[in-house]
């Protein structure tokens, strides 16, 4: 009898890993497939960027029949790419470095200095966050061409104004947790406010800051509405415009997919790269700023 | 803290400066400007029939949202936000937990697909969006689903039905940002202790009753964040929309109702844009206020 226990324990036991290890397989190849779904939108932009518009129509799935760059330097030049290139890189880092400085300072000074004040002015941009771009962009953008900043300058602080709110939030909620400590002992040391923001608070925020920048350079990038009223169709046109423009002049008649294709792909390579080289900062900056928030 | 006082209004200021040119100015005068007949450079004077000479003389009470809720334009887009957002939600939710659970089950490679699974979100809505119109146009319509292979005809032409655009809005949404809400999830379910899985499996507990009564209960300020996030999202999405159908064959959404709306009535009728975007900031606050209420009231609960 008490052999008989031990023996089914024993096989329930291999029983038991066995099962485990087979639901192991199951959910790699679940996930495989779930990767490739992911990546073959992606992979179709990649293998269509080489073919002429017959090609693509007839076999889209296949590699191309032959190897040529020229649709892609073709689109480079229908959508200024370089030119493109640099100005949504100025105006994002422009935007992105205005954002972070303005706010963490408001931030960090609100938390420092509590009071009925100081309280009003958090909640005003937390409240902020409820409302959505289309219930002031007609008068902001009427406004902005009254003061003659309806303008890549103008489009900078706007978007100063509109990542205000959550980087305010986020940073007030990570100054909270800082220690006074370091800050009292650079007062006694002479420290002015100034340098103390610098030198003292500011190293201290790196882990939240990459929250910030990681959250407002991905929409700022990508943003498609805010260029599109305050810069439109002028000479200096940011990459998701281009991309607007030329799909909308080309594909008045029927959709140009050798050059849509190209386009999409050399105005998305940027991106691709930075998010290969940094995606370990910017999948932890996400997933802080949500457990923060 | 004195060190601290005198220098409050002078660090706060730059950004209540920019708060106040980018948002609460506007806002204001976002609210003020539905009550208008605004033309957007000028206001028009309804009793004269000219330019007002002020813009008070412009007053038209409450016409403009009388117009707007008469307009089948805007009710249709109203109802198609609803009806996109409710699917949008689910479809994008259930993606990511599920995601989530699986990339937090299996240790090796875990890293690898989230990788993969995150990477949509680096890519703005209109390319990605142009991508996936050639999807449902030419592969789902003509090779996946068409009558040679595996026929499926829901699948097939799809941008050119509003139901029907109503789910390839949502697959492409739920494609994009299934990876992005799936951090947040894992995010959450790190926090969980395993001691409580451990004690619940010697306790005899089946997979299934340890999810209903761990996972969830433990995961719900996750819930708030990804709900809140998913919500206000779909109810504000413009770009896949105007790359994806362009607000053809009855898919528009709000924002690009209200976006388009200048455009439909000549001289453009910015007064009546207002007021609907008066009435979209509404509906966003209060159904982003009810959820996180909703919500946060389960967190306490459980």
């Amino acid at each position: 009898m008490k052999e008989l226990t031990v023996v089914t324990s024993e096989s329930m036991n291999e029983h038991y890993f066995l099962k485990k290890k087979i639901k192991k397989v199951l959910l790699h190849v679940a996930l495989t497939l779930i990767a490739l779904y992911t990546l073959a939108p992606l992979w179709l932009l990649l293998v269509n960027s080489f073919k002429n518009q017959s090609e693509i129509i007839s076999s889209p799935l296949g590699l191309p029949s032959s190897f040529t760059f020229s649709y892609l330097t073709n689109a480079a030049k229908e959508i200024n790419f370089f030119r493109a290139l640099l100005v949504t890189a100025s105006i994002t880092a422009s935007s992105v470095l205005l954002i972070v400085i303005v706010s963490s300072i408001a931030a960090w000074i609100m938390v420092r200095n509590k009071g009925t004040a100081s309280t009003i002015v958090f909640m005003c941009f937390v409240a902020a966050m409820l409302i959505p771009f289309q219930a002031v962009m007609y008068p902001l953008i009427q406004f902005f061409d009254d003061v003659r900043l309806k303008s890549a300058t103008g489009l900078v602080l706007m978007y100063g104004g509109f990542g205000l709110s959550m980087s305010v939030f986020l940073y007030h909620g990570f100054v909270k947790s800082v220690p006074l400590g370091v800050e009292e002992a650079a007062t006694i040391d002479g420290c002015n406010i100034f340098q103390m923001y610098i030198h003292v608070v500011m190293p201290l925020l790196k882990s939240i800051t990459v929250t910030v920048i990681v959250l407002n350079s991905m929409w700022i990038w990508n943003d498609y509405l805010l260029p599109f009223l305050v810069i439109g169709n002028s000479p200096t046109k940011t990459l998701v415009l281009e991309l607007y423009f030329a799909r909308i002049t080309a594909g008045q008649f029927g959709n140009p997919w050798q050059l849509i294709f190209p386009a999409v792909l050399i105005s998305i390579i940027p991106i691709i790269i930075v998010y290969l080289f940094l995606q370990k900062y910017i999948v932890k900056g996400i997933s802080d700023g949500a457990i923060k928030s | 803290m004195n060190f601290y006082k005198k220098w409050f209004w002078p660090l706060v200021m730059p950004s209540l400066l920019l708060f106040t040119m980018v948002i609460l100015y506007p806002f204001i005068m976002g609210l003020v400007n539905s009550f208008l007949a605004w033309r957007g450079t000028y206001y028009f004077d309804p009793d004269t029939g000219t330019r007002a000479t002020s813009m008070f003389k412009s007053f038209v009470g409450f016409a403009n949202y009388k117009e707007a809720f008469q307009d089948k334009r805007f009710i249709s887009a109203l109802v198609y936000t609803v009806k996109y957002t409710f699917i949008a939600v689910i479809f994008v939710n259930i993606a990511a937990l599920a995601l989530a659970l699986m990339v937090t089950t299996i240790t090796k490679r875990s890293g690898l697909y989230r990788t993969v699974f995150f990477l949509p979100n680096m890519l703005g809505g209109l390319a990605l969006g142009f991508i996936w119109q050639f999807i449902f146009q030419i592969i789902f319509t003509d090779i996946l689903f068409s009558p040679d292979a595996l026929y499926l005809p829901f699948l097939r032409y799809m941008t050119q039905n509003s139901n029907k655009a109503l789910f390839a809005l949502a697959m492409l949404s739920t494609w994009q940002y299934a990876g992005y809400m799936m951090i947040i999830y894992v995010a959450g379910l790190n926090t969980i202790s395993a001691d409580y899985y451990e004690a619940a499996s010697i306790d005899g507990a089946t997979y299934w009753y340890s999810f209903r009564k761990i996972t969830i209960p433990m995961l719900m300020p996750s819930f708030t964040i990804v709900f809140f996030m998913t919500l206000a999202n779909s109810f504000k999405l413009l770009d896949q929309n105007v790359a994806l159908t362009d607000g053809e064959f009855g898919t528009r959404l709000l924002a690009m109702q209200i976006l388009r709306t200048v455009k439909d009535t000549s001289p453009p009728n910015y007064g009546k844009a207002q007021a609907q975007a008066v009435i979209f900031f509404i509906l966003v606050a209060v159904i982003t206020l009810t959820q996180v209420a909703i919500t946060k009231k389960k967190e306490l609960e459980m």
